[in-house]
């Protein structure tokens, strides 16, 4: 019983932060139809910018962490700006490939700047704790899920409450629809996918406090944001939450009573066992 | 009498939307019905629940006297039903020949099977809509009255005895129409069964021995062209839509 | 070119690859089976992908199964190799049928997404099972000379590309081209939509798996992470992508360019040839969508033009 709430509570916490991980590929695939499979690779790059800022630095990475946001930002904006806004109007399978190379260039790239060996983000606090009904929690954990929170909650005030927030959600019923809102479309997706990736290098910088890091970590995060994705559906960003923290917790649980080594098994089963039975997602509305 | 079709009590119901409400109605073989109504009445979607493209949420249709309302699309085709689509669908990167070549390599059984052979065959009901200087272009080349005809031509070439026509006249000149008219009835004569939507109310009463009126899903009035126009419900449905 | 043309050249490529091992480097002959067992899988990938319209991320499924039904039946029960390749077949055939069914009901990329997450799966039930080595894998007992295995993929090849020729001039390929041009329209026509979907799928599944057995039997080793690899699953789309999917000889000679010039690339740095690979994708998605065939054909007539016009096509 111990155990298992332990379990539990870990899995929530781990579920935060997949929710974020999740949070910026849903807005692009929502808003502009595009698959990204460089999220994770992206996410990766947000880990390395936090690790060279608190290595080299000295940077506390939850001072990194905006910095990781603002260069993904930038990044992000000039990918979609310059080639993603390319092959927009092309079938959806020419965008989903040519992310796919975007991936592989950021992989190996990292490969050859940072090396492939395993780096670790261990601030002088990484191992405090406190007692949670029993539950030992890191304080990074509780951070880190507070700041993905955080962040989750930005994104909803800032799509529902402000003229930009509302141009982008319109683009997502119409991709013209920024014109209605004076914004210049083009502007508009770079914006967007700028916002995704800003979003997956806060997620790596967070991932990279919990976890090590090195450059082929992306292809799985991309994995688990898709199940995620799947899950919550890619309508609202609460939704986004409660799948992360679902996927979380199933993976805990799965680790306790089938063994770790299935975790993956469970979590890519659920992808497609829910692609199968509701593509719409499981929160979603149906077709 | 011999009905070549026959729709009983049927309803559509898409989600809230009761798109079809317990339509009945028959078609003998060998004649040409009619189907208007204003705009969103459910032309489209009775057409889609006699081809198969969509599934009655109750009722039952009878092919032949048979009930087919559970049979997936292409078993339809081969039992000899085949349709064309208001909303175009032409294979867009093959050519117009292969276009009307795929209707004749699976349309109705007793069609060809061979390759060559439903080419030909293509290149034959090409001719017979006036298409032939088209053969070699890539479908999506087409402009709308060409896509019209391309869409009459692959269903010919199905060799169906019966042919569900969605709105092949929208967008055509007069004299486009009256060619069209023109191969309407020449398929009839061969001894095809025809179900007409159309909003050309000229070319519908030239054409169809019955018309049938749907409104809000319903079937407001059904029987001879020139009983049915007089139908003061049927006046009222179409000044009300276009009223509005 | 004129078909018979393409035909006499497509015999002289097949007759030089036969004869490498006479004249080539060991390095050559090793080079020629991997672009050939690439070619294999962009080819098989072409008749899901390139005739009918779904772009399969399972592939490596298929050629998965195919090495492990080798490895299993040398390692675990000592058969022959010929009963491995079949039972390798058997397996990844029986994926397609009980998988196809469900998954290909799935359009876009939620059919890609599906198969991506299936890859996934197998990767992760595979290193757990006993029989199959666990995450370690299995070795297997070392194999005859490089040259049975060259003769093996370019007969293996050969057939492929027969079947994808076949298919592109019978009723059967004409029924996945309408499925892929407009599904709807396709099964209003009478095509038995579901059926060739999955027959697509299954043929796939045949031609990947038997790749996937010479590969393993030739390697001497396999893992559940090289033999599902989903990267290997892009490689194939990529060569048929870039070759031109649709066509007949388009992947293998996307398959043969790709491979030879990220084969030289790699003598230098690893990463590099990678990092080259992403950016042709990009590059080529970009400026010819729809491969070297389609830009072989057009450009004559358009020019530098052609590239503009694909620009123009797709962007916002
Ligand atoms: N696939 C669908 N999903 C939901 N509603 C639909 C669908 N198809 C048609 N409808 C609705 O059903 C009604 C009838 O449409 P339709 O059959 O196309 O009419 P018509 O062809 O007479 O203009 C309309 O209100 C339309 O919006
Ligand atoms: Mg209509």
């Amino acid at each position: 019983m111990q155990l298992l709430w332990q379990i539990l509570v870990n899995g929530v916490l781990l579920g935060g932060l997949y929710a974020l991980m999740a949070l910026g590929l849903v807005l692009v695939w929502g808003v502009l139809n595009i698959v990204n499979l460089a999220h994770g690779a992206l996410i990766m790059l947000g880990a390395y910018v936090c690790y060279y800022f608190f290595t080299g630095l000295g940077w506390d990475p939850f001072a990194a962490l905006p910095v990781a946001m603002s260069l993904l930002f930038c990044l992000g904006y000039l990918i979609q700006r310059w080639v993603l806004n390319l092959v927009i109007r092309a079938p959806m399978f020419n965008s989903l490939l040519v992310t796919f190379g975007l991936e592989v260039v950021i992989t190996y790239l990292a490969q050859l700047l940072f090396s492939a060996d395993f780096r670790t983000v261990n601030p002088s606090y990484a191992g405090a704790n406190f007692s949670f009904f029993g539950a030992t929690v890191p304080w990074v954990r509780v951070l880190a899920f507070g700041v993905a929170l955080a962040l989750t909650f930005a994104l909803w005030l800032f799509l529902d409450h402000t003229r930009i927030g509302r141009a982008i959600r319109a683009t997502a019923q119409n991709l013209v629809a920024a014109r209605l809102y004076g914004v210049n479309p083009r502007q508009l997706y770079a914006l967007t996918f700028g916002i995704g990736a800003a979003l997956a290098g806060a997620a790596g910088a967070l991932y990279g406090v919990v976890s090590q890091i090195n450059p082929y970590i992306g292809a799985g995060l991309t994995g688990k944001s898709f199940a995620i994705a799947i899950i919550g559906g890619l309508e609202k960003s609460l939704y986004v939450l409660v799948g992360g923290l679902f996927l979380g917790v199933v993976e805990a649980l799965t680790a306790l009573y089938i063994g770790p080594t299935y975790t993956d098994v469970v979590s890519f089963g659920i992808l497609v066992l829910v692609l199968i039975v509701r593509p719409t997602g499981l929160l979603g509305r149906t077709a | 009498m011999d009905n070549i079709l026959e729709v009983r009590n049927l309803t559509k119901r898409f989600h809230g939307l009761l798109a079809i409400d317990r339509v009945t109605f028959a078609l003998e073989r060998n004649q040409i019905l009619g189907l208007i109504g204003p705009n969103g009445a459910g032309k489209t979607t009775l057409v889609s629940l006699v081809s198969g493209t969509l599934q009655p949420t109750e009722g039952s249709v009878l092919f032949e006297g048979k009930p087919i309302h559970r049979l997936a699309g292409f078993r339809r085709a081969l039992l000899g039903i085949a349709r064309t689509f208001q909303v175009m669908r032409p294979f867009p990167g093959l050519t117009v020949l292969d276009n009307v070549a795929v209707g004749a390599l699976f349309g109705a059984a007793g069609s060809t099977r061979q390759l060559a052979a439903a080419r030909e065959d293509a290149n034959r009901w090409l001719h017979f809509v006036g298409l032939d200087h088209r053969v070699r272009q890539r479908a999506d080349a087409l402009g709308g009255p060409d896509r019209k005809r391309l869409e009459l031509a692959k269903a010919l070439a199905m060799r169906p005895k019966l042919l569900l026509l969605d709105e092949v006249m929208a967008g055509l000149n007069p004299v486009e129409i009256e060619e069209v008219i023109t191969v309407i009835k020449k398929v009839r004569d061969q001894g095809i069964s025809i179900v007409v939507i159309e909003h050309v109310m000229k070319a519908i009463q030239s054409l169809s021995d019955r018309l049938l009126v749907l409104h809000h899903g319903e079937k407001i009035a059904e029987g001879k062209p020139q009983e049915v126009l007089r139908n003061d419900q049927v006046i009222a449905a179409y000044l009300g839509s276009k009223r509005r | 070119m004129k078909p018979a043309l393409k035909f006499i050249f497509a015999a002289l490529v097949v007759g030089g690859f036969a004869t490498v091992p006479s004249w080539g480097s060991a390095v050559l002959v090793q080079f020629g089976i991997n672009a050939l067992i690439l070619a294999t899988l962009a080819q098989s990938w072409n008749i899901i992908g390139g005739y009918t319209g779904y772009p399969s991320f399972g592939n490596s499924v298929f050629y998965g199964l195919g090495g492990y039904g080798v490895a299993i039946a040398l390692v675990q029960y000592q058969l022959p190799s010929a009963v491995g390749l079949i039972l390798g077949v058997v397996l990844a055939v029986l994926f397609a049928f009980l998988l196809g069914l469900p998954v290909l009901r799935l359009r876009g990329h939620y059919f890609a997404i599906a198969t991506l997450g299936l890859t996934e799966v197998m990767t992760a039930i595979v290193s757990n099972l006993d029989i199959a080595g666990r995450n370690v894998g299995l070795i297997l007992p070392l194999a005859k000379g490089d040259t049975l295995f060259l003769e093996l993929s370019l007969a293996l090849l050969v057939v492929t590309t027969l079947a994808v020729a076949w298919i592109s001039r019978s009723r059967f390929g004409f029924g996945l081209i309408a499925i892929r041009e407009n599904e709807v329209a396709a099964a209003v026509m009478g095509v038995n939509t579901t059926l060739y979907k999955i027959l697509a799928f299954a043929l796939c599944a045949v031609f990947s798996a038997l790749a996937g057995g010479i590969h393993a039997y030739w390697i001497t080793y396999l893992d559940p992470g090289s033999a599902f690899d989903v990267s290997l699953n892009v490689r194939m789309i990529i060569m048929a992508v870039f070759g031109g999917p649709g066509t007949i000889f388009g992947p293998a000679l996307g398959a043969f360019a790709l491979a030879a010039i990220s084969e030289i690339l790699a003598s230098k740095i690893t990463s590099l040839a990678s990092i080259f690979f992403g950016v042709v994708i990009v590059v080529a998605i970009i400026f010819m969508p729809r491969g070297v065939a389609d830009l072989a054909q057009n450009f004559r007539r358009f020019g530098w033009r052609y590239f503009q016009e694909n620009i123009k096509a797709h962007r916002v």
